[in-house]
């Protein structure tokens, strides 16, 4: 059994969870995810590997309340057990050798950006962070991001912290301004993606991005999770989570990603109608 | 005297009508006057055919004539000599081109029902026999098992039955492979899977789910962790797609997903947190046991019309016989000689038909079949809304691109010396799936048998 260590809300919608996991910690690379199951039955559901410590063997996720399934985890507290926690999964981040970078990140996405910027920047990399929100009450790991960054920008939806607008102004400013990096990675909701790779396309510079299609075993077995990624189909449990943002069919995954919406809108209900009763 | 009876006492099933709309499985089994009946009808030959038919050479004379005098733990003690696995094998197992395919009594009218005797006696065991069986003397020595399917299984099985101290490694939540992922509860009740692990466990053997292999430790590592051998049974479960235009609409699933979602995720209840779409019309691409037990799912899910679209003929189905009588039996439509080449889509994203190409049969080819040429200019279109590619799998690449030192073939599958499972590394034996590409339950389990084998007398000789 999977035990949670620490339980801290970032914002109303996500929360910090530490999980006693020694083998998983001790394996963690950034870009990599763990699949948990919160009971016996259940589903299964990937999120990255926000931080580990492989001395105290515990990984550290951070997590967007969405549906029935982060409610569920939600709903557990400090002391009590997942039923199932498996990984390190996917392949990681390919970060050596990388002098100057952009990391992008959007709303919950951040949680998954921030590992790649704090290793980056133990890499000895430059590292500037743009990282958008909806509005000031969403904004998390603002001062991690300070910590791992020579740059950061933050911005609001609203202007409500930060700089007003979406990312993409920012990036392509930096790089209008002779910015030449090697790279930039962007993590955050499709669409976000779908823009940054636009915008970095007209400049020639290379960009990745990290997929989140919808997911069940996490180890190749049945091919739910696969993307076009130029003209070809990529697991992205196994060949990614990153992939080449140049060469991904943003607009297929997008369609993807929703095939259950109705199905989950119901179980959201459920969930929901099942907390309100705990509460009474 | 032995029964003369030309035909196999029939199998009580379900009503087609009524088991199409449940899970439930669909053959309820012999009742003990049926099974001694059906066993008076062998001829007890001494030359004993059907064991050579057999993959783990069950002694089939000697288990049926023990059910024939009514000592059925006597019969059940002969199969598991040889058998890990006889509730799923006497179920699952393609008798019709193994052991009842070798029974004389077979030449002129039926064999005698081997594969239901088997189911019977396991069955009357599990419900009837509750004591634990004996734990074995431990010897010391520790033995690492990669995937729980049956493979792996029978090789964890065998090996604590020696005294050695197995740890299976399971990359799912639940352990049983195909067994319990692929598998439908309707033709294989999950129940008698769990037993069988029970055993297992009973045995001194540790199972350790949620661990991937390639990922969480490696083999290397297990070395370290002072296992003297290990053994690979993590199947073939890579899905391969046909490359058509339309595949990654929204509808389009692979096999392995779209069961694993009935199966091991529990979609089909209605209370299961796994969204499954409930398909109107639904095309099944593929022959095979998978495509069987994809288009019986997608029926007993509310279909209205499943289709089984396969490109040779209903000769040529490599499927179960029964699979296919009990499919058609259920009203699945069978559309052979017919292969996609376009998923269509509507505006949304989502599958709205299918176009096949019709075909006919033209020379045989190197298996031997008839090699299936496209009708220039035939084409129809399928009105479906979800589409299931049973079109075969591959092992997967992770535990290979993680342990130097062994080897693949171009397909993928672990090269082994053939006879006992050793692999290119030292201690490291594999079978199964994992290095014949997708075959049998049966053949599976007589892999991880010789592999047990031949790693206790590698490490007595170490
Ligand atoms: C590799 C990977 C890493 C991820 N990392 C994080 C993370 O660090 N933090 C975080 O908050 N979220 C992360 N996600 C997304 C997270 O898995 C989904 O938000 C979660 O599955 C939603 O489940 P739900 O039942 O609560 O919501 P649902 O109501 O089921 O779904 C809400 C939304 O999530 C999508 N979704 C549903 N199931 C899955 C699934 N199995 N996989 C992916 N998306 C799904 C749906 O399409 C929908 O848009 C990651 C996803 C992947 C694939
Ligand atoms: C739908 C379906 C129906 C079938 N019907 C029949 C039938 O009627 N009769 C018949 O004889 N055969 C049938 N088969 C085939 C049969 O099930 C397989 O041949 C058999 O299960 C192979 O056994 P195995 O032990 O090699 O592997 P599997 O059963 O595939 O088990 C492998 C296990 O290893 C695990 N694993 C994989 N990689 C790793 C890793 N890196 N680390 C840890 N664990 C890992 C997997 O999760 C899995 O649990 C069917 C197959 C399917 C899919
Ligand atoms: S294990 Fe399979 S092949 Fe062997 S006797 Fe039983 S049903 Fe026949
Ligand atoms: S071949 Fe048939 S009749 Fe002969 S021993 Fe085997 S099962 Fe009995
Ligand atoms: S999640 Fe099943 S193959 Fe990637």
């Amino acid at each position: 059994m999977f035990k949670i260590l620490e339980k801290t809300p970032l914002n109303p919608t996500v929360t910090k969870m530490v999980i006693h996991a020694p083998l998983v910690a001790k394996k963690a690379q950034p870009g990599q995810f763990i699949i948990y199951r919160a009971s016996e039955d259940g589903e299964r559901v990937p999120l990255t590997i926000a931080d580990y410590d492989r001395e105290a063997g515990t990984v550290t996720i951070i997590f967007q309340i969405v549906g029935g399934s982060t409610m569920e985890l939600n709903a557990l507290n400090e002391g009590d057990c997942l039923a199932d926690f498996v990984g390190p999964l996917g392949t990681p981040s390919h970060l050596d050798g990388l002098k100057k970078v952009a990391v992008v990140g959007g709303g919950v996405g951040c949680a998954i950006a921030y590992p790649i910027a704090k290793k980056l920047h133990q890499l000895g990399c430059e590292v500037h962070s743009i990282v958008g929100f909806r509005s000031k009450d969403l904004v998390i790991l603002e001062d991690e991001f300070k910590a791992c960054s020579d740059k950061l920008v933050m911005m609001t939806d609203d202007g409500s912290h930060g700089q007003k607008g979406v990312v993409t102004a920012p990036l392509e400013e930096l790089i209008q301004n002779g910015e030449n990096y090697d790279e930039v990675i962007a993590i955050g909701p499709l669409v976000m993606m779908k823009f940054v790779c636009l915008t970095t396309k007209k400049y020639g510079v290379k960009t990745t991005v990290s997929m989140n299609p919808i997911m069940i075993d996490g180890t190749g077995m049945c091919g739910g999770c696969r993307l076009t990624v130029g003209g070809e189909t990529k697991f992205a449990c196994v060949d990614g989570p990153d992939f080449d943002g140049h060469l991904v069919d943003f607009d297929e995954a997008m369609h993807r990603g929703a095939m259950y919406r109705d199905f989950e809108a119901h179980a959201r209900e459920t969930s929901c109608n099942l907390l309100h009763k705990e509460v009474k | 005297m032995p029964n003369m009876e030309p035909n196999k006492c029939p199998m009580p099933v379900q009503d087609p009508v009524l088991r199409s709309r449940n899970f439930d499985e669909v053959a309820l089994g012999y009742t003990p006057e049926m099974a001694v009946n059906e066993a008076k009808r062998c001829l007890g030959c001494k030359h004993k055919p059907c064991q050579s038919g057999c993959p783990v050479g069950i002694d089939i004379p000697a288990f049926v004539s023990k059910v024939a005098e009514e000592d059925f733990e006597g019969a059940y003690q002969v199969l598991s000599a040889s058998s890990a696995l006889p509730a799923v094998c006497g179920r699952v197992c393609p008798q019709e081109t193994q052991c009842e395919g070798k029974c004389v009594r077979g030449i002129k009218h039926e064999s005698v029902g081997i594969g239901r005797l088997e189911r019977f006696v396991a069955d009357w065991h599990r419900e009837h026999v509750t004591a634990a069986p004996a734990l074995p003397q431990q010897n010391g020595h520790k033995v690492a098992v990669i995937g729980s399917g049956p493979s792996g299984l029978t090789a964890a099985g065998d090996l604590a039955k020696l005294g050695y101290k197995v740890t299976v490694y399971e990359a799912l939540h639940t352990p049983g492979g195909v067994l319990v992922y692929g598998i439908p509860e309707f033709r294989l009740p999950k129940e008698i899977v769990r037993k069988e692990i029970e055993g297992l466990k009973a045995l001194g053997v540790d199972v350790e789910t949620d661990v991937v292999i390639g990922r969480t430790l490696t083999i290397d590592e297990l070395f370290e962790m002072g296992n003297e051998a290990v053994f690979i049974g993590s199947g073939a479960g890579l899905p391969r797609f046909m490359g058509i235009p339309g595949e990654s609409l929204n509808g389009v699933y692979s096999a392995n997903e779209f069961l694993t979602r009935i199966n091991l995720m529990k979609a089909y209840k209605p209370d299961s947190k796994t969204p499954i779409q409930r398909a109107k019309n639904v095309a099944i691409v593929g022959g095979g046991n998978v495509a069987m037990d994809a288009a019986r799912c997608a029926k007993r899910l509310g279909a209205e019309n499943v289709y089984i679209v396969y490109r040779r003929g209903m000769e040529e189905l490599p499927a179960r016989k029964e699979e296919v009588e009990h499919a058609e039996e259920e009203g699945i439509i069978f559309k052979t000689l017919s292969n996609p080449i376009e998923v269509l889509g509507d505006d949304k994203g989502y599958v709205k038909g299918l176009v096949c190409q019709e075909m006919e049969l033209g020379e045989p080819d190197a298996s031997g079949r008839r090699r299936p040429v496209a009708k220039e200019g035939c084409t129809f279109t399928l009105d479906v809304d979800c589409m299931v590619m049973s079109i075969g799998t591959s092992p997967n690449p992770l535990i290979r691109s993680t342990t130097p030192g062994l080897e693949t073939d171009k397909h993928g599958c672990i090269i082994t010396n053939g006879s006992d499972g050793l692999t290119t590394r030292t201690g490291v034996y594999a079978g199964g799936d994992a290095v014949t590409g997708a075959a049998t339950v049966i053949l599976a389990m007589g892999a991880g048998k010789e592999a047990a084998k031949a790693i206790d007398e590698y490490i007595r000789n170490k």
